[in-house]
């Protein structure tokens, strides 16, 4: 059997040549003290990160391919999806990938930033594959990728490919460690609105609601079990200007139960702003239902 | 670091100041701290530990004991869910002059959990689980909601069920982990 058919070799030479033909995606972004974490570079000029390793500041020094260093400024963050974009003062150009859909069981390389202008590099499999969901903060997220993969802390944010070459998305720890995709799709969905808006445009009530029992008697007329108390009231907010004030327990919004958080981030996208909304409230003992038109969240 | 840990007796009470955001969860962790037998005092005073929840104070040079807080250059780190045990173990370890890791970073980036109406807490039981945060007895509690005792006694039994809690620090911790996937801002 000669060498260059031998299959394992074949396998390992294609994974290299994968991995150094990612080196020009990765950038550190350092943190100080030696530390750095991993971004990927989206588009000439434009890099993502992983939003909850992003230390606050607005602006951090990149290692680009090569090690040159580069000044970047944070444009952007989106907790609510994990990402964040830096833009760089200096041109940093972006290669070019495709994206491309995770299938479970398939081959995944996630490569990282080594910090001296290189890159690290990890492989495993496409652990499972699931539909959206969303996130602690009411984030949409295209898809469910879990990653039998172990990433160092500094390789986080980095991008993920495919066998062939496609780009999953970016990584990212999830809970207990694991490592998880932020999808192509939604990094695709959220950066161009990072860039133009510096945040991501969602609907908003001026409220902060904190989920209780409904109490007993008040159940029947209510017809559910679960509600979303007020806890404070914006100034000037939606919810101010329809009368809605600390204490009311807020059982849905146009229909939909308030304490059904998922259900209820995604009526409050984007596309709910300026929309009127039935509000259905307890109130001193009795069920009503108030008008509101739902603005635009502030900038946090 | 180590030459000062020689001198402290590790067994003995130990000065913590205590750094959170949300004033519930600080009340809990200072009462979590006091339990284990250790001194509580202000963040501008003499300390042996700071114990951080949420975020790390700034310009703090001392040992940081932090809670939910992703940086390795802490001491101490552990995740937000820590019980008491753990504190104060970790409490303990740092000022000894090791460093506490929890096995793995536990506050990734995870999916919204929803929490099912019958566990859900009423309005009244978050009225008094803030008393009991504020270390109120249950007379105390049932002259400022003005309910008598037998109900009071009533709801604290209930929040114990509900909450999975059997001592009411234990109650109030416990409910101010809850707290962060029961809230939102809308």
């Amino acid at each position: 059997m000669s060498f260059s058919s031998d299959v394992l070799s074949q396998l390992s030479n294609a994974i290299s040549a994968r991995a150094e033909a990612a080196k020009n995606a990765v950038v550190a972004v350092r943190l100080g003290e030696g530390r750095h974490l991993t971004g990927l570079v989206w588009q000439s000029g434009v890099v993502v990160v992983s939003e909850q390793a992003l230390l606050r500041g607005d602006e951090f020094e990149l290692v680009a391919p090569g090690g040159s260093t580069v000044a970047a400024k944070v444009a952007g963050r989106d907790a609510s999806t994990n990402i964040a974009i830096l833009k760089t003062t200096d041109s940093l150009s972006a290669p070019a990938f495709a994206a491309a859909e995770a299938h479970m069981g398939t081959l995944a390389l996630a490569i990282g930033a080594d910090g001296e202008g290189g890159a690290s590099a990890r492989l495993g499999v496409v652990n499972l594959v699931g539909g959206e969901w969303h996130s602690r903060r009411g984030g949409l997220i295209d898809r469910r990728i879990v990653l039998d993969i172990g990433l160092a802390h500094r390789e986080e944010g980095g991008p993920v490919f495919d066998a062939a070459g496609g780009c999953l998305g970016m990584s990212t720890f999830g809970p207990r460690g694991q490592v998880i995709v932020i999808p192509h799709a939604t990094l695709t969905r959220v950066v161009p609105q990072l860039i133009k808006d510096g945040h991501v445009a969602r609907g908003w009530l001026g409220v902060a609601l904190q989920a209780v029992a409904v109490p007993d008697a008040l159940r029947e007329s209510a017809d559910q079990t679960g509600g979303m108390m007020v806890m404070s009231v914006v100034e000037g907010g939606p919810a101010a200007q329809a009368g809605i004030v600390a204490g009311d327990i807020i059982l849905s919004v146009d229909g939909i139960s308030a304490h059904r958080f998922r259900k209820i981030a995604r009526y409050f996208g984007g596309d709910s702003i300026g929309r009127k909304a039935d509000v259905r409230l307890i109130r001193g003992g009795a069920v009503i239902t108030v008008q509101t038109t739902i603005a635009e969240r502030r900038a946090a | 670091m180590s030459e000062v840990a020689s001198d402290i007796v590790v067994a003995g009470r130990l000065r913590v100041a205590v750094h959170a955001d949300d004033p519930l969860r600080r009340t809990a962790l200072c009462k979590v701290v006091a339990e284990a037998g250790h001194i509580v005092v202000d963040l501008q005073d003499e300390a042996d530990i700071v114990l951080a929840d949420g975020s790390r104070p700034p310009e703090e040079v001392r040992n940081v004991i932090g809670l939910g807080i992703a940086d390795d250059r802490l001491r101490g780190t552990l995740p937000r869910e820590a019980d008491a045990r753990q504190i104060d173990a970790a409490i303990r370890a740092v000022a000894a002059g090791l460093i506490v890791r929890a096995p793995a970073r536990e506050n990734g980036f995870g999916a919204m959990r929803e929490s099912e109406g019958h566990a859900l807490l009423t309005p009244r039981e978050l009225e008094v689980l803030a008393a009991l945060a504020e270390g109120m007895t249950n007379k105390a509690i049932a002259r400022r909601l003005e309910i008598s005792l037998h109900t009071v006694k009533f709801h604290v039994e209930s929040l114990f069920r509900k909450l999975g809690a059997r001592t009411r620090t234990e109650a109030v911790v416990k409910a101010a982990e809850r707290r962060r996937n029961e809230i939102i801002m809308l």
